[in-house]
């Protein structure tokens, strides 16, 4: 096993572990910080998978923006933080086989693909991949579409969010 | 960026750059009434531009969009159920005191995202798109609050919504898995290739969920629980431009990925979709059946009506019989929208605030009861709610039974007859509480109070007319389906 492998191996743990307690955790607090250790083992993953731009905005926004806005809000708006209801339903056996069986099949097919266990080649040297997605994000032939319907959508969210948030004066 | 690629999608842009001036214009206008002028303008000047398009058949941006016969048909039925949207609403949201501005921006918003679906010929832009229609008709059954079921409306539709697109980028992500692409036509390739070997197991689990994804979306059992408590707690006229608006772009979706991508997938899919679409119309119908309140009776009456044109995808591997599976499922659309806009005006004429319940609770004038007397007391109103209820239920002289005829014809092509015969059987049980509320509006005394409105009067009487008028020359809009049934990415 390469030492790649392995770093691999302990952020999959790190991301799965984390991300149970995210969903398990009482205290919205807690969840809220187990949520950036998952976040944060998956910077480390596209780092291992050389994408040093991805890993470093998965740190900026999903860690540095995101999460924080998650605390902010579940300290500026609950009293209590804590979940005192049942947090897992009745039929979670049932859906626990589910997701296992569901788990196990796309596995299997995954690793039934060709290529699964050939090494990534290396970057070819003098691709600046940043550049690459830069020109492909405003470039009329890929994605300069998606990219703008993206702030629109963002927009659109953002005066809802408005109007819910606010309450009309009476 | 070439003319030609803006040009291909003008009447869209036009509707979003409308909505964000909107947004701005509104801020400073102290009557709202203008806004929902202004909004009606911007969606008449996109219909007529998607209008000017009819024929045309080219794709632009890379191949993320495509414009064709498909695209500028939904174009048309997109911005005119977003004015159908706004003519129910007007008086409405005047009534129940909550007139904003930001109804009609955010409708404005989420008929463009209905516009882009149509468009869409690559996966991205497919989940672009519905999230762009979803999020605003969030904010948008939640308008009423703090009214508690309008809340809760707004909420559950949040969350099955996320689970549902949770779901549709799963299946996306596990089509470019299988592929290496998430264009149309590059999937297409890869698959007539024919090198996917173990990977054609993964398109078609990709294509699976991506069906699951928007068996959501479209209200297909068994992923219809949501619907009846959103479309009861939603503002009324929300809940008719979500009935219509939501479930035809959910269609659009399907009808584009299905017929365009994954015709090579029928001998696995064609099964799964037999399975909904018969479970659909016979859940729908039979359930509807025990409602007392208009409202959830209508909602089931959506599920079942996605049953139905879920029927019009079992047609969709089958060369011979694909373009009339996408034609049908077109016809019926614009049947159902009519229809439905027709019915759900009817049910905002009776709706009313209860006066002793202050302004947190619900409506009241929503039980079928409530119709009770309502031929006597409004005649025209009543003929105008017992032709939609015939044409819902598929009976002549509306364009319920041309619409049903249609697609029974397509499926029985198709050699789907079983399925033909569940949705013969299921039809009739509809019959029983369809025409329900015909008896109660004639049979029984009552004195409904109803709000006269012109906008509203207008709707359920425009609605009521061309069903019964197009009944009898449906050739036009049956050419114009059959045009659209062609897609060319």
């Amino acid at each position: 096993m390469t030492g790649a492998q392995i770093l691999f191996l302990v952020c999959a743990g790190l991301i799965l572990g984390s991300a149970v307690m995210v969903v398990t955790a009482r205290n919205l607090m807690h969840a809220a910080f187990w949520l950036i250790a998952a976040l944060f083992g998956v910077a480390v993953v596209y780092a291992i998978l050389q994408a040093g731009f991805m890993a470093m905005i998965q740190v900026v926004i999903y860690i540095g923006a995101i999460a924080i806005m998650f605390i902010f809000a579940d300290m500026l708006t609950r009293r209590d933080v804590r979940e005192s209801r049942a947090q897992i339903g009745r039929n979670w056996p049932v859906a626990v086989l589910l997701g296992l069986l569901i788990l196990a099949g796309l596995t299997a097919l995954i690793l039934a693909q060709p290529g699964v266990g050939r090494v990534a080649p290396a970057l070819p040297s003098g691709l600046d991949p940043v550049a690459a997605l830069g020109k492909a994000l405003v470039s009329p032939d890929a994605y300069v579409l998606p990219f703008e319907v993206a702030s629109v959508l963002l927009l659109s969210a953002l005066v809802g969010a408005v109007y819910l948030a606010f309450l009309k004066k009476q | 960026m070439t003319p030609s690629d803006l040009l291909s999608i003008l009447p869209l842009l036009v509707l979003v750059v409308w909505a964000c001036a909107l947004l701005l214009v509104d801020l400073w206008l102290k009557r709202k009434g203008v806004t929902a002028f202004l909004a009606a303008l911007g969606l008449a000047l996109t219909a007529g531009l998607a209008l000017a398009q009819a024929g045309e058949e080219t794709t632009a941006f890379g191949g993320m969009v495509a414009l064709d016969g498909f695209a500028s048909f939904l174009n048309v039925l997109f911005p005119l159920s977003g004015l159908l949207g706004i003519a129910v609403a007007y008086g409405y949201l005047k009534r129940m005191n909550i007139e904003r501005g930001e109804y009609y921006s955010l409708l404005l918003f989420s008929t463009a995202g209905m516009m882009l679906m149509a468009h869409a010929a690559d996966l991205v832009v497919v989940f672009l798109a519905l999230e762009f229609l979803s999020l605003p008709l969030y904010v948008l059954a939640a308008f009423a609050r703090p009214r508690l079921d309008s809340e809760e409306a707004g909420l559950k539709y949040f969350l099955l919504g996320a689970f549902a697109s949770a779901f549709v980028i799963y299946g996306i992500a596990l089509i470019y898995g299988a592929t290496g692409t998430t264009s149309l036509s590059g999937i297409v390739a890869a698959i007539e290739a024919g090198s996917l070997g173990t990977s054609g197991l993964l398109l078609t689990i990709g294509a699976a969920l991506f069906l699951v994804g928007f068996g959501f979306k479209v209200a297909a059992v068994p992923f219809h629980m949501w619907t009846p408590d959103v479309y009861h707690g939603a503002p009324t006229p929300v809940t008719a431009f979500m009935a219509v608006g939501a479930k035809a772009a959910g269609f659009a979706a399907l009808l584009r990925v299905f017929v365009t991508a994954f015709p090579a997938l029928d001998a696995d899919l064609t099964p799964v979709v037999w399975v909904l679409a018969a479970l659909t119309m016979f859940v729908g119908n039979v359930v509807a059946i025990a409602q007392t309140n208009i409202k959830r009776m209508l909602a089931y009456s959506s599920i079942a009506h996605a049953g139905y044109i879920l029927m019009a995808f079992v047609a969709f591997g089958n060369p011979a019989t694909r373009a009339d599976a996408v034609a049908s499922a077109l016809f019926y659309l614009v049947t159902y929208a009519l229809t439905s806009y027709g019915a759900w005006a009817a049910v905002i004429a009776l709706e009313k605030q209860d006066p002793s319940a202050g302004s947190g609770q619900a409506a009241s004038g929503l039980e079928i009861n409530d119709f009770a007397g309502l031929g006597r007391r409004r005649p025209a109103l009543a003929a105008a709610m017992t032709v939609f209820m015939l044409s819902l239920t598929g009976m002549p002289p509306t364009l319920g039974l041309v619409g049903k005829f249609y697609l029974f014809r397509t499926v029985i092509e198709a050699g789907q007859v079983w399925l033909a015969v569940i949705g013969v059987l299921t039809s009739l049980i509809s019959a029983y509480y369809y025409l329900r509320v015909v008896v109660v509006m004639y049979m029984r005394e009552g004195a409904p109070e109803t709000t006269r409105e012109p906008w509203l009067d207008f709707t359920w009487a425009v609605s009521a007319l061309a069903t019964v008028i197009l009944s009898f020359l449906p050739m036009a809009l049956f050419a114009w389906a059959s045009a659209a049934g062609v897609m060319g990415f």
